[in-house]
């Protein structure tokens, strides 16, 4: 069981760091981004075909995680300009709708294009113990990465005036504007942010098991699942909804089975939207 | 400092304000007042760069800032705080004000200033500023605007939600700004406050400037008299 | 064209009542009537390859689909991301009931057509109990067609799983024909069209609209909005597990994608968003048009799915409204009647992708 709850945290945090980047851009912009596990597949397509040509891994990480950044600029730059000129409800099913077209456009033509490619990065060295439970090292450098990450997203929005100033939009854009801060700067910043770190969660998953190019859909759904849960907005709230379906995940699938463990994931994203649609740590509109 | 000229703005092709022109001398205390649904709110608003306004110009120190976004505006040195106030309700009254500054650090100096002017805050600068009162709210809004050292400071009916005792404190404390020598446009709905705190005014009437004058000549006016300050 | 959402044909003072009613209806009727006919000579021209009137039968599946996902969405606003499912637990549970159980054809098809229909409904109710907006009925449906789906891969005694399942029951009937399920499907088209044109006629119709535009006005106006909302998923609901299982045994054989989120509801979606979201023949135009675009492209393979993505973005941001409303709109600018209120009132639902001008935006 402890393995399990192990296990469930672990792809709990991956989730929540993932979320993350979705829920910034939804809570700050109102923007539902359905192009976003694509753009953690690109980036992972990206490391694979560095690798390819002979860039060590490190490096090639780091180009992957530079090609999730302008992935989230390019999104601002073009995709977006029409939706930013929608308000509310129109703007997010709008975007919802054109990233959808996107993420299509983006599909396409990699399974045309790589149908077989995937990155994997093998983490040298035998499994390792923790807690008294035997973890590969390649599961522990990624929660390690995911650790960290999440450490760093912690001081640089709590103690950073440039985070505190991304966190201000989202709790009130008009407040945020009437104090000199640029709502559709900080949208940029955050999408950049929200690219790398989906090609980081592509890079570090892909330390556990391959991530191909059919992975895309899989990721934004997921991601969506506990934003949802978790709160708009929120990055606490979606890492916070991640560790829970994580272990849900986890338990149920080793009780019972994986498609089961599935509906009973899903069920309980639903139950929770229905009791409260805000989100376990949204703020109640 | 400012001045705005044939100002006319509006929701979807309405227009609520309807040519209106007033301005602000550098010091002065000038208070717009009206009743409820008079206007005052899109003129302001729509002043202040969160409304795109329909006709008119807008001058901040001789500079053109019609329509430009309120962000802009911002930090120009021109600052808002709007009746429903906008806080950040889930960051600390310490983080609100801070971002008062941004996009420079917050100067310690202007940082006692605020807190010397509503004490109370100084006690609740790690409280989360959804949890306070209206009172309480109302001087993080205003402490907020304050930390950017503006030149000119807009309140739309800063009296908004608070018991008379604490909008008289509210309009004391501009009153100190106002001797420091902030310049503050006012727009209130509760005439006597405004007329107690400003040099000069403007009657808002449906959209439109129906009188202007000094606070002394408004206050002997009969017809502001009997319409606004319930004297029959 | 019968898209002019008037009120029921009836009563006035003014007198020919009758002449009235008779002239409403035949305005129904006779495009109806046309696009029948239309349809029933694509036989005479794909007859002989079985692919090939294979993929029609699909289409006029998808035009089933669409109808039903219209009613839902169209009429009141419900964005519901399970059609699929719904038409799946038409699908597998006709296929379940007449094969595993062993019912007769046709009362299986009425039994899934009711489960259909009752889940419909429920999620409907859910939704409006607990007053979710679009985004969250949208997400919350999402997640049951997920569900669905993962139910249909866990209960693979029954469903065949992955690799899906064949339908014994039916083999030697003319379901399993070249010709016939494809007039069966057009009946089918043709019922649907015919409902949902008598639908729009109706005091129902009106009370649809009415919510769709303004629900607090139309609460006011004694429309009870949450009872109308589950009235039009029922209907939608049925419509789609009728569908669904009707297609199901007319194929022999069902797989997950079948009525898989990807290869259903968003292409239902596209469908009815080209076609004219809340009009009565856009479903129809969309789904046919997209069938035919699909078997054109169809030696591009993967190519196909870029060129979906691009039509969703030219599609949203062109047209958001679909090519009915849109072309409806330049006929009477042309015409010099712009301005008019049926052009405005035939998609609040689209008319949840534009945007209220007035308010600045943002600075860069």
């Amino acid at each position: 069981m402890t393995a399990n709850i192990l296990d469930g945290i672990v792809l709990g945090l991956q989730f929540g760091l993932l979320a993350a980047g979705l829920t910034l851009v939804y809570g700050l912009g109102g923007v539902l981004n359905l192009a976003y596990g694509q753009m953690g597949v690109i980036s992972a397509i990206v490391v694979a075909l560095a690798m390819d040509a002979g860039v060590p891994a490190l490096p090639a990480v780091g180009v992957g995680l530079l090609a999730g950044g302008l992935l989230g600029l390019l999104l601002d730059q073009t995709i977006l300009r029409p939706v930013y000129r929608s308000r509310g409800e129109a703007r997010v099913l709008l975007s919802l709708l054109l990233t959808l077209g996107v993420s299509f456009i983006v599909d396409g033509f990699l399974i045309w294009r790589f149908p077989l490619k995937a990155l994997s990065l093998h983490i040298g060295g035998g499994a390792v113990e923790i807690l008294g439970v035997l973890m590969r090292r390649g599961s522990l450098l990624a929660s390690a990465i995911t650790l960290v990450t999440i450490a760093g997203l912690f001081v640089f929005f709590r103690r950073t005036s440039l985070g505190q100033a991304v966190r201000s939009v989202i709790e009130d854009e008009e407040g945020a504007r009437m104090v000199g801060i640029y709502p559709s700067r900080m949208l940029r910043l955050i999408l950049i942010l929200s690219g790398m770190l989906a090609a980081l969660v592509a890079v570090t998953r892909s330390m556990v098991t391959p991530v191909d190019v059919t992975g895309g859909l899989h990721m934004t759904v997921f991601a969506l699942i506990v934003t949802v849960v978790g709160g708009r907005g929120s990055v606490a709230g979606a890492l916070l909804a991640g560790i829970i379906l994580g272990i849900v995940n986890v338990v149920a699938a080793d009780l019972i089975g994986t498609y089961v463990s599935l509906i009973i994931l899903l069920g309980a994203a639903a139950v929770t939207i229905l009791i409260r649609p805000a989100g376990l740590l949204g703020v109640k509109e | 400092m400012l001045e705005v000229k044939g100002f006319s703005a509006g929701y979807q092709g309405n227009n609520v304000v309807h040519d209106v022109t007033f301005h602000v001398d550098p010091g002065e205390a000038v208070m717009i007042i009206g009743s409820n649904g008079a206007g005052k709110t899109t003129l302001f608003r729509a002043m202040c760069g969160l409304l795109s306004p329909s006709s008119g110009t807008v001058l901040f120190d001789g500079d053109h800032i019609t329509g430009i976004a309120a962000e802009r505006i911002a930090r120009l040195g021109m600052r808002f705080v709007s009746a429903e106030r906008h806080l950040f309700p889930g960051m600390t009254v310490q983080e609100n004000l801070h971002l008062g500054a941004y996009p420079r650090r917050p100067d310690p100096e202007t940082m006692s200033i605020v807190l010397e002017l509503f004490p109370r805050l100084a006690e609740r600068r790690r409280q989360h500023a959804g949890t306070l009162s209206g009172g309480e709210q109302q001087m993080v809004a205003v402490g907020r605007a304050l930390m950017s050292k503006p030149r000119l400071l807009v309140l739309d009916e800063p009296s908004t939600g608070l018991a008379p005792l604490l909008a008289r404190a509210a309009y004391e404390a501009l009153g100190v700004l106002r001797e420091g020598g902030l310049t503050v446009l006012v727009a209130e709905q509760q005439v006597p406050l405004a007329m107690a705190f400003s040099d000069r005014g403007y009657v808002l009437e449906n959209g439109l400037i129906r009188l202007e004058g000094t606070t002394e000549e408004m206050a002997a006016n009969p017809a502001v008299r009997r319409a606004y300050l319930g004297v029959t | 064209m019968s898209d002019q959402p008037t009120g029921s044909a009836g009563t006035s003072p003014m007198g020919g009542t009758e002449a009235r009613s008779a002239r409403a209806l035949a305005s129904l009727l006779i495009p109806i009537a046309a696009v029948g006919a239309a349809l029933a000579l694509v036989p005479l021209w794909l007859g002989d390859s079985r692919v090939l009137m294979g993929v029609a039968v699909l289409g006029l599946a998808f035009v089933c689909y669409t109808i039903g996902f219209n009613v839902i969405f169209g009429s009141t606003g419900q964005l519901f991301l399970c059609t699929g499912a719904l038409a799946g637990i038409g699908g597998y549970g006709a296929a379940i009931l007449t094969d595993t159980v062993g019912l007769p054809i046709v009362v299986s098809i009425l039994i899934a057509t009711l489960a259909a229909t009752f889940t419909g409904g429920l999620l409907s109710f859910v939704a409006v109990r607990r007053s979710l907006g679009v985004i969250f009925t949208g997400i919350v449906t999402l997640i049951f067609s997920m569900s669905f789906e993962a139910l249909l891969l866990g209960l693979s005694d029954l469903t065949g799983g992955d690799t899906g399942r064949l339908i014994y029951s039916g083999t030697d009937t003319f379901l399993r024909e070249q010709i016939p399920p494809y007039y069966l499907m057009l009946a089918l088209v043709l019922v649907f069209l015919l409902v949902h044109g008598l639908l729009q006629r109706s005091y129902i119709g009106w009370a649809f609209r009415a919510l769709r535009d303004d629900e607090v006005a139309a609460e006011l106006a004694g429309v009870d909005v949450a009872r109308y909302r589950v009235y039009a998923a029922l209907i939608g609901a049925a419509m789609l597990g009728l569908a669904g299982s009707t297609y199901a045994l007319t194929e022999g054989r069902l797989s997950p994608t079948t009525f898989g989120f990807g290869q259903v509801d968003i292409v239902v979606l596209v469908m009815l968003a080209f076609g004219g979201i809340g009009t009565l023949f856009g479903p129809t135009l969309g789904a046919v048009t997209f069938t035919v675009v699909d078997e054109i492209l169809i030696d591009f393979g993967q190519l196909r799915q870029v060129a979906y993505g691009i039509l969703i973005i030219v599609l949203f941001l062109g047209m958001p409204r679909g090519v009915i409303p849109t072309v409806a709109s330049l006929w009477r600018r042309v015409r010099g009647l712009e301005g008019s209120d049926a052009a405005k009132s035939t998609g609040s639902a689209a008319g949840r992708l534009e945007s209220v001008p007035g308010e600045s935006q943002s600075a860069e």
